[in-house]
């Protein structure tokens, strides 16, 4: 099952939402559509699944266009992020739901139903009545009623969004496995970064009316489009600093408290213009005081982040820079230390408007040649 | 508030006592007269004990009123009847008309929408004679005059205005979403309509009948103009009543209870919903 | 694995475009009030003309001579008078008394609960009916009233039958009936209010009645506004307390314009008459249920926000 969205444009009244907004989904491809609120996610979302109606532009699903076509008879599988459960009806016939409009018979019915609960641990509340189940339970809920009748098209809004941290964890580690056993097309829309390096194949990365970068979550995290999405992938944040990079001793370099930061001989058309540095905390060690192109700083405060530990360091011209080792292993608390750069991790922008300037070795990158 | 003074409350429950007597002495006063005899109504001074007599209510029920003047035919249960059957079939057929429309104004947002709904709220305040002097003369020629069916279409002006707005409300309460999620299960419009939006609006669907029934049984006008003696519902036909010659007061009385014993019933019933159904949906009681 | 798109065509159902669905929906509903409106632009027509139903040979069109007529006839300027002063008496009593009650039952409890919905009993009275009601009771033969006037040291208190006091008797009703309405409705808007506005003044110890002039008035407006406009737009058309009580009578002091425009109908069979009285009332109930509306509308979505 693939869906393909040809030049969507949809707005509300004078608001615009969705402006020529272009994708496709490979069968069995799990998309994570990813931004801040506001973005257009769940509105792109409703238009596939046909609750709405695009402006303009055409979505195909396996090749059909479905204009026209009716919500029902698209055999979508939908989860809501405020689950949107039926309030008078029990939990089985939430689950159920999908299965009546097919007109099952009873028996193969309770079977599937019973299957998909025991699934996803809510076989034992399937007589209660929404209210009366907890957060976590209507979640399962409402994501067993998009999986019932085993659709081969997933949307899930933001399913993870009304649940305590715990659950989400847990869910977090459960939903690849389930989703790869469905086999579905999915969509899966989330406002959480780590959700979505954790879930999507690919990740569409979402914001001003649009989609402003599409790729793999390695893709995402290691070649920003811009500083926005930099920042917003990756915890802890990525380091940002303005430079402007220049030639020394035949090397293109930025300096950071003047010293000069080797970059790839690819930046050399950047050679005197404002850009941004970026540089991953991970992109970052602590070295010894005589280690060649090592920056001076001064080390201001020490957390450690699971299976990490970040370091907070100032420059001495007191810029703030993130570097991040692995947990156990030794480092300076505080005082004076200095830190390298690993030249090819490094990651330029440009300053006027923010988008990552593309070594040029890399120009062709891998999402333009799919 | 909560430092009322001792003669702060002596004046609340004086004042409370007051407004009580003043809105609830005419009800009680006429349930008594309709337990009295004309003897025991006409004495000076009046008093409240007397030997009650059910002999009113009998004399309603058979039909069979007794005048100085000998026995006198009153259909005052045709009365009732027919307030009953004009009530229940305009507010059915109100319903259904209505409740449809009312999901139309509230989730499928049409051209010409807004101002259609508002048309329908302005009759409810524009003057009925309006409407209903012309009336008389087209339903001569439509053959409608005096009929149940031509009353309760005019019925329908007070009843749809009112069951449209609350029920709209109600419509419009229902997140969007649990719709959605029931047609891509994949369900049709209708039986979406059906099985989520009817249900989830029952309270509210409810109310609206329970009230527009209220406000059909205590019309007055419509029938006045447009139905004669054997079509008239009992707020028309009990003043028919009193002008007849000769009448026994504790009669008038008792069909007077009987009239708003059912909207009293009703309204008991239905309390929680008065205030949206009187303000016609604007305010939640 | 199901799938829409490459399934068998499901049970063909007779589809209704998106387009068409909502008329569909709202279309008997519209029928049934456009029904309505014909007879509304039939009364237009008849206000301009000359029309009796007592000689029907003489219809014809007379343009706005009824309603110029109406400039140098005291009937009519009496039945303005009558209106306008029934509706400003009414709704000027109803909403002191109804504001009053409120405040009075303002605090949730049982008794309270109870009370309030026991006044809600009037309003429950068919107004034709509670008409007939104290039409008993000021029977001058037998009403309690009339004893209660004696025992007052009033002899002859004829109430509605008196020209003098028909008003005084008719607006008595109208409060009777109608005050539960406006209590009701300021009563929930009292209860819907904030309470941090006042449980800040009582801590700083403001006066009571600064608090009501200054936070609880201002705060109630939309309701006092929303019912005050809804009785006056009913008030002004009141027709069948006052034909149950007294048929307009006596003499002329009650013809209110409902009233005037059925006398005219249907005693003296001036169609064209009783048009165009009806067509004022219309203008002067259009004005305010536009009014009305507007109001209604705000204190509508603020609610529901609320909600």
């Amino acid at each position: 099952m693939t869906i393909t969205l040809k030049n969507i444009r949809k707005a509300f009244k004078t608001n615009t939402v969705l402006e020529d907004v272009s994708l496709s989904v490979a069968t069995g491809e799990t998309l994570v559509l990813f931004g801040p609120s506001g973005a257009g996610k769940t509105v792109l979302l409703r238009l596939i699944a046909g609750v709405i109606e695009p402006d303009a532009g055409e979505i195909h699903v396996n090749g059909q266009n479905m204009a026209g076509v009716e919500p029902e008879d698209r055999g979508i599988g939908m989860a809501f992020q405020n689950f949107a459960l039926f309030p008078h009806m029990d939990a089985f016939a939430n689950i159920a739901a999908p299965l009546t409009a097919r007109h099952q018979s009873k028996a193969v019915m309770k079977d599937t139903v019973e299957k998909v609960a025991r699934l996803l641990k809510i076989d034992h509340v399937l007589h209660h009545k929404p209210k009366e189940l907890s957060n976590g339970q209507k979640q399962r809920t409402a994501l067993a009623r998009a999986l019932s009748a085993a659709p081969s098209i997933l949307l899930l809004d933001d399913p993870l969004r009304n649940v305590d941290a715990k659950l989400r964890f847990e869910m977090r580690l459960e939903l690849p496995r389930l989703l790869k056993d469905q086999n579905a097309t999915v969509i899966y829309v989330t406002q959480d970064y780590k959700e979505a390096m954790a879930l999507g194949h690919r990740i569409a990365v979402m914001n001003d009316h649009g989609i402003q970068q599409i790729g793999t979550p390695q893709d995402i995290y290691l070649s920003p489009a811009n500083t926005d999405i930099a920042r917003l992938f990756g915890d802890p944040v990525i380091t940002l600093l303005d430079v402007v990079p220049e030639r020394r001793a035949g090397q293109v370099v930025a300096l950071i408290s003047d010293t000069a930061i080797p970059l790839l001989e690819d930046y050399a058309p950047q050679i005197g213009q404002a850009c941004i540095l970026g540089l991953r905390p991970e992109a970052l060690r602590f070295v010894s005081e005589d280690t060649p192109g090592a920056i001076p700083v001064e080390v201001e405060a020490e957390t450690p982040l699971n299976e990490k530990t970040v370091t907070l360091a100032l420059t001495l011209r007191g810029r703030e820079i993130m570097v991040s080792r692995p947990a156990g292993t030794p480092g300076p608390t505080s005082g004076r230390a200095h830190i390298a750069v690993d030249a090819a991790s490094a990651i330029l922008f440009d300053r006027a408007s923010g988008r990552r300037i593309a070594p040029v070795h890399k120009i062709i990158r891998k999402e333009e040649v799919a | 508030m909560e430092t009322t003074s001792p003669v702060e409350r002596l004046l609340r429950g004086i004042a409370i006592t007051l407004v009580c007597l003043f809105f609830m002495f005419p009800i009680v006063w006429i349930v008594l007269m309709s337990f009295q005899t004309n003897e025991t109504i006409l004495r000076v001074p009046p008093s409240v004990i007397f030997a009650p007599t059910l002999e009113n209510y009998t004399a309603l029920i058979t039909g069979k009123l007794e005048t100085q003047a000998g026995t006198l035919d009153i259909d005052f249960m045709g009365n009732l009847w027919n307030s009953l059957f004009l009530s229940t079939a305009s507010v059915a057929i109100g319903l259904i008309l209505g409740v449809p429309a009312a999901y139309a104004f509230a989730r499928l947002k049409f051209r010409g929408s807004e101002d259609i709904a508002f048309t329908l709220l302005s009759f409810r305040f524009a003057p009925p004679l309006l409407v209903l002097l012309p009336l008389t003369i087209y339903f001569q020629q439509l053959g409608l005059a005096n009929t149940y069916g031509g009353l309760i279409w005019v019925y329908q002006l007070i009843v749809l205005p009112l069951i449209l707005w609350i029920v709209r409300g109600y419509f419009e309460d229902i997140p969007a979403d649990i719709e959605y999620a029931y047609r891509i299960a994949g369900h049709d419009f209708w039986s979406t309509f059906r099985r989520i939006a009817l249900p989830l609006a029952g309270p509210g669907i409810a109310a609206a009948g329970l009230l527009s029934f209220i406000f059909a049984w205590n019309n007055f006008v419509f029938a006045l103009v447009l139905a004669s003696a054997d079509k008239q519902p009992v707020t028309v036909g009990a003043l028919a009543f009193v002008t007849a010659s000769g009448i026994q007061y504790g009669q008038v009385a008792a069909g007077i209870v009987l009239s708003i014993a059912p909207t009293f019933a009703l309204a008991l019933y239905a309390q929680r919903y008065l205030v949206e159904g009187l303000s016609l949906g604007a305010v939640k009681g | 694995m199901t799938t829409a798109a490459t399934d068998q065509p499901r049970r063909r159902r007779f589809r209704v475009s998106r387009r068409v669905l909502p008329y569909l929906l709202s279309l008997p509903a519209l029928l049934t009030c456009i029904g309505i409106l014909i007879p509304f632009l039939t009364a237009v027509i008849y206000s301009l003309q000359r029309y009796r139903l007592s000689q029907p040979w003489a219809r014809k069109f007379n343009w706005g001579e009824n309603y110029l007529n109406f400039f140098t006839d005291p009937a009519f300027w009496n039945t303005l008078k009558v209106s306008v002063t029934y509706a400003f008496l009414t709704v000027t009593v109803e909403l002191l008394l109804g504001l009053g009650i409120a405040l009075l039952l303002q605090k949730r409890n049982r008794t309270n609960n109870f009370i309030s919905i026991m006044l809600l009993m009037p309003l429950m009275t068919a107004p034709a009916l509670a008409a007939l009601m104290w039409k008993l009771m000021t029977n001058p033969g037998f009403g309690i009233l009339s004893y209660f006037a004696t025992l007052l040291g009033i002899q002859d208190f004829n109430w509605a039958s008196d020209p003098q006091t028909a008003m005084l008797t008719v607006v008595i009703v109208d409060v009777w009936v109608y005050t539960p309405f406006i209590m009701i409705l300021l009563l929930a808007g009292l209860r819907s209010l904030p309470p941090q506005p006042f449980e800040a003044a009582a801590l700083d110890g403001v006066p009571r009645w600064f608090v009501f002039w200054r936070i609880t008035l201002p705060m109630l407006t939309p309701f006092l506004l929303t019912a005050t406009l809804f009785r006056v737009i009913e008030s002004i058309q009141q027709f069948d307390i006052i034909y149950a009580m007294t048929q307009g009578g006596p003499g002329d002091t009650l013809t209110v314009f409902q009233v005037e425009a059925y006398l005219n109908f249907f005693q003296s069979t001036n169609v064209g008459r009783s048009a165009a009285l009806l067509m004022i009332l219309w203008a002067i109930t259009y004005v305010l249920s536009n009014i009305f509306i507007k109001n209604w509308l705000r204190l509508r979505e603020k609610q529901r926000g609320n909600a």
